[in-house]
């Protein structure tokens, strides 16, 4: 195991402030890819790194650091649309992409059509995808951070690139439409 | 009954269109990597870290607290009903004694069940 993760196991916090320097962008950006929204990802991760703090006794050098951040992060994210659905405070999956977008725009950088399908996904469907098609984790591992069986995230990640898929699909029909080609015969 | 005309991908083409859909993904997603995160400087880090250690402990001594308070009326009502009455105290033992069986049966009905 890592020295500084040894010595924030024994309750260093200089040692714990080192690793999550290094660890934050990396966090963030993972937190971006899954809520598509910026204030959200950063928000939640001083969540996740107070989640950290408090489990380090749990983390037994198995897997990478940076992994047992994911799986913290990826459940802290479940936990808070879980809490806003109950409050009755859920924005929908139409509004939240829109900053990052205007993020994108505003840096004079083309937004990506599958990103703004990956948007309309419900998270627990988007999760799966970026962590499996992105991250490249396994089945069983998403499986197990998202306390669903390996087979469930298979199934969410087929039918979620199936939906990515037809939305591609009629992007491109609708701006063949708009230059009078025809798709088909 | 009129037949429709359905166009069904074959396998190897659908996987095509996968992994298309999936690269757009991933580069939509690099995109995304190269979006610039502002990192707070170590001394807000540190600062972060002291001031959650700082909420576990208390927390933590709140939760021993409500735990040992809990305990103390406990014990004092259980010694209180039996040197002062006993019958109360025999009443309190039986039923929970009861009350677990029943509890502990009911449990493991439910978990054959689902089995």
């Amino acid at each position: 195991m890592d020295a500084l993760i040894k010595n924030a196991k024994k309750g260093d916090h200089l040692a714990f402030a080192m690793l999550f320097k290094d660890h934050y962008p990396f966090l963030v950006k993972y937190l971006m890819k899954i809520t598509m929204n910026p204030d959200t990802a950063e928000e939640l991760a001083q969540e996740t790194m107070a989640k950290c703090i408090q489990k380090i006794h749990l983390y037994n050098g198995q897997s990478k650091f940076s992994t047992w951040l994911v799986s913290i992060a990826t459940n802290t994210y479940i936990d808070q649309c879980r809490k806003k659905k109950r409050e009755k405070n859920w924005q929908g999956q139409e509004e939240i992409y829109r900053k990052l977008k205007w993020h994108f725009e505003s840096r004079n950088e083309d937004w990506n059509d599958a990103l703004e399908a990956l948007g309309r996904l419900p998270e627990d469907v988007r999760i799966p995808i970026v962590l499996k098609h992105y991250y490249g984790y396994s089945y069983e591992e998403i499986g197990e951070w998202m306390k669903i069986s390996p087979g469930t995230v298979k199934s969410r990640v087929h039918n979620g690139i199936k939906s990515v898929r037809k939305e591609l699909n009629l992007s491109e029909e609708t701006e063949s439409h708009r230059f009078g080609r025809r798709t088909t015969k | 009954m009129k037949k429709q005309r359905v166009i069904v991908l074959d396998g190897e083409q659908q996987n095509k269109q996968d992994i298309l859909a999936i690269s757009e993904i991933q580069e939509g997603l690099n995109k995304m990597e190269q979006f610039p995160v502002y990192s707070p400087d170590l001394q807000w880090f540190e600062q972060m870290v002291l001031a959650e250690k700082k909420i576990i402990r208390k927390k933590l001594i709140r939760d021993l607290s409500i735990f040992f308070i809990v305990a103390i009326i406990i014990l004092c009502g259980i010694m209180i009903s039996l040197f002062q009455m006993p019958a109360v105290f025999i009443f309190l033992q039986i039923a929970t004694t009861i009350f677990i069986a029943f509890y502990s049966g009911t449990r493991l009905l439910k978990k054959v069940k689902i089995g």
